[in-house]
């Protein structure tokens, strides 16, 4: 049987699979067994013993669970409180006033947390009800946090950036590191809009009477400083090299219960649930990872992503066209997938794609993470809709509609990485030329 | 028997999380140690097992919790007659291949006991040690899907529908990555 037969059967078996709501990981692995047991001469048990063991006793997945923990541990304080009251009185002067807070709360906090959905839900628990209750125009409000909340898995550390590193077996490091320019990038892309629907709707934005002085500012964010010195610290560590990515979060599961006990919000309970927490999160990812691995070993023995690597580089696309291409299914994946599996079940067959194109696996990286990012705010199936349709009450097509201008901030920003890919590669390149 | 089965998968859980605390103690305690020129020997095997171990103990609790991630654009549209049908062909398709992979992971580990394999890092100590958990997690997880289907077949709501269900009606959104 051919190649091409062999790879549409197992497709097709992985669709019914997945639409059956047969779980992930479970669809995944049943599909290499299936394939392993009927078109290789393989044993499938001692294969799929080798991939799960394989890929779950790592040492570098270690920082997987440990900062998603992290990330647990300052969901459960306060720090969404002290986010709203810390930021909002630096950025009045902007055109957009507090506007503005949801994006750069979102990315402090998408810096400590890994996940989107969680980021988003943090920040909007607060600053959507203040904002409302000021008189801001609710629909910017939605999607400016519908938007924002996606920097939480682009601004490292990010759990989604952890497993990308893992499946394509690049320096989680690298990736960390390329993501904050275009983290930065964004955030800038969300405040511009910001300010140009502000100066284009004058009337929609509220007047605020307060002036504080600088010392009542720095007051007013002083529960903010030690998060933003866990941040510093745990990526500088990472920087300087003088600490591994697992080590260094490590640290920040020890400095964010530092910070949750400093606040009062750690007792044995909250402990005890941000860990248990922790543990399903990081158990389920890795549990479709190891599911992604076995099925890898699968396509390995078939030798299906070679072959469609040698027939994408004999039609010798344009980079543009491959990178379109990539996009559109990526986007089309998302409608359906979670973000952890839309990069778990495709690295396989792209990876070498890639690489074969001649396209940077760290730029690449990004890339994912970007149309990750899109996934979450697109409907039928966007977390980061799904939380604020709960915060606000208003249906989630209403609030898809909400967010389209922040959707295309995103593109935009996917564009601008296209075709400047020193915005993503430069950093890590810089510092990681050094030799250790 | 319901309360026997529900300890199992709390204590699985609890020991998986013990496990995840365990990375980041041994983390902190290498690298304090390394500050005073302590090396501790084979923390990096350590660490991969303590990862190991955390993920397979937890997944009974993690699945019963409604965690594992499944496609629910599909399902969550049939109606309540369909739905029992639909849950019942998945765990079905569940059980059967994590009662083979239970049975694969049990015969790997006992062939690695009976020919006395050792661990190829630091610690040499038989393989079948830290492989262990890897039997159990799956055994759990496996008699946890066959209570599921159980539950459905006596026309009740399985418990990661029901957990699923809170958590939604709870606005709580931290399991998603």
């Amino acid at each position: 049987m051919g190649t091409l037969t062999i790879a549409l059967i197992l497709l097709a078996l992985l669709l019914v699979l997945l639409s059956a709501g047969v779980w992930i990981a479970i669809s995944l692995a049943a599909v290499a067994w299936f394939g392993l047991q009927f078109f290789t001469t393989t044993p499938p048990d001692v294969n799929l013993f080798q991939s799960f063991w394989g890929s779950s006793a790592s040492w570098t997945l270690a920082a997987l669970p440990l900062f998603i923990w992290m990330g647990e541990i300052l969901y459960r304080t306060k720090l969404s409180e002290e986010m709203f009251e810390g930021l909002a009185p630096w950025l009045t002067w902007l055109p957009g006033r507090l506007m503005h807070v949801n994006v750069l709360a979102c990315g402090i906090f998408g810096t400590v947390s890994g996940s989107s959905a969680a980021t988003c839900a943090t920040i909007a628990k607060v600053a959507l009800p203040e904002l409302v209750k000021r008189g801001y125009d609710e629909k910017t409000a939605l999607g400016s946090l519908c938007g924002a909340g996606t920097l939480g898995i682009l601004l490292p550390p990010s759990i989604i950036m952890v497993v990308y590193a893992v499946a394509a077996e690049v320096s989680i490091l690298k990736v960390f590191l390329a993501g904050f320019l275009p983290g930065f990038l964004l955030m800038a892309l969300f405040s511009g809009y910001i300010i140009a629907w502000a100066l284009l709707n004058p009337d929609k934005t509220p007047k605020e009477t307060s002036q504080l002085s600088f010392g009542e500012k720095l007051y007013k964010s002083r529960h903010l400083i030690p998060c933003v010195l866990l941040i510093v610290f745990i990526v500088w560590l990472m920087v300087i090299g003088w600490a591994t990515a697992t080590e260094s979060a490590a640290y920040g599961v020890l400095g964010s219960l530092a910070i949750a006990w400093w606040s009062g919000g750690l007792n044995r309970d909250t402990f005890w649930q941000s860990l248990m927490g922790a543990t399903r999160l990081s158990c389920m990812i890795m549990f479709i990872l190891a599911g992604a691995a076995f099925l890898s070993s699968c396509m390995a023995f078939t030798g299906i992503p070679k072959a469609l690597a040698a027939w994408v580089a004999s039609l010798e696309p344009n980079k543009y066209t491959l990178i379109a291409v990539l996009a559109g299914i990526y986007i089309l994946l998302g409608t359906a997938l979670d973000g952890v599996s839309m990069i778990v079940l495709t690295t396989s067959i792209v990876i070498p794609m890639i690489e074969k194109a001649g396209i940077d696996l760290i730029w690449f990286g990004i890339f994912i993470v970007l149309l990750v990012e899109i996934a979450e705010v697109t409907p039928p199936l966007g977390f980061n809709l799904f939380v604020l349709q709960t915060m606000s009450g208003r249906d989630s097509n209403y609030v898809a509609y909400a967010s389209i201008p922040f959707f295309f901030m995103m593109v935009l920003c996917i564009v601008l990485i296209t075709v400047f890919p020193e915005i993503a590669t430069w950093l890590p390149d810089v510092l990681m030329r050094k030799p250790k | 028997m319901r309360r026997f089965l529900d300890r199992l998968y709390a204590a699985s859980g609890a020991f998986a999380a013990i496990c995840l605390a365990g990375i980041c103690v041994l983390m902190l305690a290498q690298a304090l140690g390394r500050e005073f020129g302590l090396l501790i020997r084979a923390a990096d095997d350590i660490t991969s097992w303590l990862t190991a171990a955390s993920a397979f103990f937890a997944l009974g609790h993690t699945f019963r919790h409604g965690e594992l991630v499944r496609v629910g654009l599909f399902i969550d549209m049939l109606r309540p007659g369909a739905r029992r049908i639909a849950e019942i062909g998945s765990l079905t398709v569940a059980a059967l291949f994590v009662g083979y992979m239970a049975w694969a992971v049990t015969k790997f580990v006992y062939e690695s006991w009976k020919f006395k394999e050792v661990a190829q890092g630091l610690v040499k100590i038989p393989i079948w040690i830290p492989q262990l958990c890897f039997v159990f997690g799956v055994l759990i997880f496996f008699i946890a899907i066959v209570d599921e289907l159980v539950t459905v077949i006596k026309r009740q709501k399985p418990a990661y529908q029901l957990a699923e269900e809170d958590r939604r009606a709870r606005g709580d959104f931290s399991e998603m990555a």
